[in-house]
């Protein structure tokens, strides 16, 4: 049994990544959303993470997964259910850009103006300037803040048992409703948790020696 | 779309509960944070690597993993069944309260050791140079520390307000838990849970509002002058 809760740890970690990847996206493009001159294009970005920040996790996840469908049947009359997995990451990785673009704006501020006037005076055009000089030099201030986001991430992963995806969370119910032991299985998977949280903040430190070894 | 004012009454009565379970969770919070934050500035021998461990426990997983084990755990033993606190542990309400303060607790402990490390060295030294003893000098640390972590302190209570949601994967009847039970009567998916989520916004905004103010007032130093 413990063989289905580890390859079930495994979806959680999937899940977990998947959701990192588009929640940085979504991260650098709020926080860009934020920061413009643009009124149109900077407040439905400040409402959208606002909400988010002021509304509990398992709100979000069942208003994705449950949402979805009803909005599908009110706009094409036809009942069709999404699958859990990508609404899962759809919530999360929601969840996730709306902390980190704070974080991202705060580190983008904190790269010196000169940087950017020096790109400026070198004749590169803006978006270069952004991905080449600006961006690289964030994420020495972002990491430790977007660190403590993807452990917060990790946590949240266990949501989306409710909706019905298979992860650890998912296992461990599963485990503890037919083996009448709650307490070893509810615990065995906190220990996994536990487990990948030790391993990833081990990781983002070396990852923090890395990109400030320049200081 | 006159329904949602139907809804809106039956969500309310959520409110209460929701508030209570996150009054109780803040309050058994704050009370283990101060018994740990102690335990870690007197560094108790044994008891600062217990509150360690404690701390990398209940803030390396997942909340939801330990409601379910504080709630569905104790029934697979069965002398604990047997014992006086049984009584207590297959009350979903005593468990939520329970899971939420030793949850919060171990939150609140980092951020007021947090807030007491950031005290400079300097003013401990200034209060021995002084001939302050041991407990004056903690009376200093802790009124500058306590301005500090008040405005760290609202985040917290917002974190253990959302945190009460999960109250409904326990069978409670809050503000998500009765949104849950409309949505399966009603099938109005979108209308129940926006609703429900504009409660939420509604309670945390009053509250940011709230520590605001008193932020101002403890602050009010750095204004002046």
């Amino acid at each position: 049994m413990l063989t289905h809760l580890l390859n079930a740890a495994l979806m959680t970690l999937g899940l977990a990544l998947v959701s990192l990847a588009f929640g940085l996206v979504l991260a650098v493009l709020f926080s860009a959303a934020e920061m413009s001159r643009q009124a149109w294009l900077r407040w439905p970005a400040v409402t959208l993470t606002t909400t988010l920040r002021g509304l509990p996790e398992i709100l979000v996840v069942f208003f994705i997964y449950f949402g979805s469908t009803h909005l599908l049947f009110l706009l094409t009359g036809e009942y069709l259910e999404f699958s859990p997995f990508w609404c899962g990451v759809t919530a999360l990785s929601l969840l996730f850009a709306a902390y980190a673009a704070q974080t991202l704006r705060g580190a983008l501020n904190a790269v010196p103006r000169g940087q950017r006037q020096a790109a400026q005076a070198l004749g590169l055009p803006p978006l270069y300037t952004f991905f080449h000089i600006v961006l690289p030099q964030t994420w020495r201030h972002a990491l430790p803040g977007l660190g403590n986001q993807w452990l917060i991430l990790l946590k949240d992963t266990a949501l989306v048992s409710l909706i019905g995806v298979h992860d650890l969370m998912h296992q461990a119910k599963m485990i503890s409703a037919s083996s009448y032991q709650p307490f070893t299985w509810y615990g065995t998977a906190a220990l996994i948790y536990l487990a990948i949280t030790i391993i990833s903040q081990h990781g983002v430190r070396r990852l923090q020696a890395r990109v400030t070894r320049y200081d | 779309m006159t329904d949602w004012l139907e809804y809106l009454p039956t969500l309310l009565q959520g409110v209460g509960v929701t508030l209570w379970i996150t009054c109780s969770g803040l309050l058994l919070g704050l009370l283990i944070a101060l018994v740990l934050t102690w335990i870690l500035e007197q560094e108790v021998p044994v008891l600062t690597q217990l509150a360690e461990g404690y701390l990398l426990l209940l803030t390396g997983t997942p909340l939801l993993v330990q409601i379910f084990l504080i709630y569905y755990g104790p029934a697979q033993f069965d002398w604990l069944k047997a014992s006086w606190a049984w009584q207590y542990l297959r009350e979903p309400g005593f468990c939520i309260v329970l899971a939420l303060g030793l949850n919060a607790g171990a939150y609140t402990c980092r951020l007021f050791k947090g807030a007491l490390d950031a005290v400079p060295k300097g003013e401990t030294l200034a209060c021995r140079a002084l001939g302050m003893n041991a407990w004056q000098t903690l009376n200093v640390k802790l009124r500058h520390a306590g301005r500090r972590v008040i405005p760290a302190y609202s985040n917290e209570v917002i974190l253990v307000l959302k945190g009460s949601s999960l109250a409904s994967t326990i069978t409670i009847m809050d503000i998500m838990g009765l949104a849950q039970r409309l949505n399966a009567q009603t099938y109005d998916t979108l209308v129940v849970f926006a609703l429900a989520g504009v409660i939420y916004l509604a309670l945390n905004g009053t509250l940011t509002l709230l520590f605001r103010l008193l932020e101002r007032r403890a602050l009010i130093f750095q204004t002046q002058g």
